[in-house]
């Protein structure tokens, strides 16, 4: 509680820490959903043809959870400015919802599918759509945090 | 009026601007476009760089991202340009577009620069021993480029103008 108002309050105070806090949001998203989107086209069988899928799941790995662990950071930090606010605002609460969904999903289901050798081109495809469909949700309801 | 004033009052523009539902769905198309493709472009760097996709050569990458790149890049700018003309007044005064600007601008001449030498040349990169100096530069550059305009862009909305005008008078 002391915490989240020290943080808060500099938050407040200072005319650039939110912007800040948004400039590392931003590319950290790119960074995760940008590495996530590369698997998931792939699994669609439409970008990167020669590599399996598993192997690029191995190599974007480190940079979706550098990307992730960014965003959610510099996310919490722009959420504690003004916990109020979003926690009256029915877009934040899907933002969030969504996101603790994408995240699980990404670490089981996705990962799972992405790294097995043997998975139906159809289940593959369905997984890959499913992905990005809450990746977009997530960056949709982000926007609109702003607009309801 | 002015330029951006008859600019925003075109009827399209005016509509998306007072739209409570338009605006917000194409900025968020513009965001997630950036994800995407700010990933692509990132990855690409990345395999530029020799950081990662290791096992695939640069031609690979860089021929099958491309046209993913080609169709983000297109949805991104009519996206922007769409946000920035609908709302000219206020970004006509605001020295973060007009360096978002200037940086879209750096973004076309790297492009100009580099395709020649990097991204229409990549059979001579993969079978170069190292990765010559002029590809690495690119990368880094289009990696420090693409950061500039995805800060940029979120800081045009922090500009005020009265701040600005009251910051004058203060040093005054």
């Amino acid at each position: 509680m002391l915490l989240q108002n020290a943080i808060a309050d500099a938050l407040n105070n200072t005319e650039w820490a939110f912007p800040l806090a948004e400039c590392f949001h931003i590319p950290a998203f790119a960074l995760s959903i940008g590495t996530i989107t590369l698997v998931d086209l792939r699994l669609l069988g439409v970008a990167l043809p020669g590599e399996n899928p598993a192997k690029l799941l191995k190599d974007t790995q480190p940079y979706t959870l550098i990307g992730l662990i960014i965003v959610v950071l510099s996310g919490f930090i722009l959420y504690l400015s003004q916990t109020a606010i979003y926690l009256a605002n029915a877009s934040f609460y899907f933002k969030i919802i969504v996101l603790l969904i994408a995240i699980i999903y990404n670490y089981t289901i996705h990962s799972k599918v992405a790294s097995s050798p043997n998975v139906s081109p159809g289940v593959a495809k369905l997984v890959a759509a499913i992905s990005l469909a809450l990746w977009v949700a997530v960056v949709f309801g982000g926007i609109f945090i702003a607009f309801v | 009026m002015t330029i951006s004033e008859s600019i925003q009052s075109i009827d399209f523009l005016t509509a998306i601007r007072e739209s409570a539902l338009v605006y917000p769905i194409i900025l968020g198309t513009h965001l997630t476009c950036i994800a995407v493709f700010g990933g692509m472009i990132l990855m690409t760097d990345l395999r530029l760089l020799g950081f990662c996709l290791k096992n695939l050569t640069i031609t690979e990458v860089v021929t099958s991202l491309r046209p993913w790149k080609r169709v983000g890049g297109v949805v991104m700018i009519t996206c922007g340009l769409l946000l920035g003309s609908s709302e000219a007044v206020k970004y006509a005064p605001n020295p973060y577009f007009w360096t978002k600007m200037v940086v879209l601008t750096c973004i076309g001449i790297h492009a100009l620069v580099f395709r020649p030498l990097v991204y229409n040349n990549t059979e001579a990169l993969d079978s170069s021993p190292v990765i010559p100096t002029s590809a690495k530069a690119a990368a880094w550059l289009s990696m420090f480029l693409w950061l500039s305009m995805a800060c940029l862009g979120r800081l045009i909305a922090y500009y005020e103008p009265r701040q600005a005008v009251q910051a004058l008078l203060l040093i005054k």
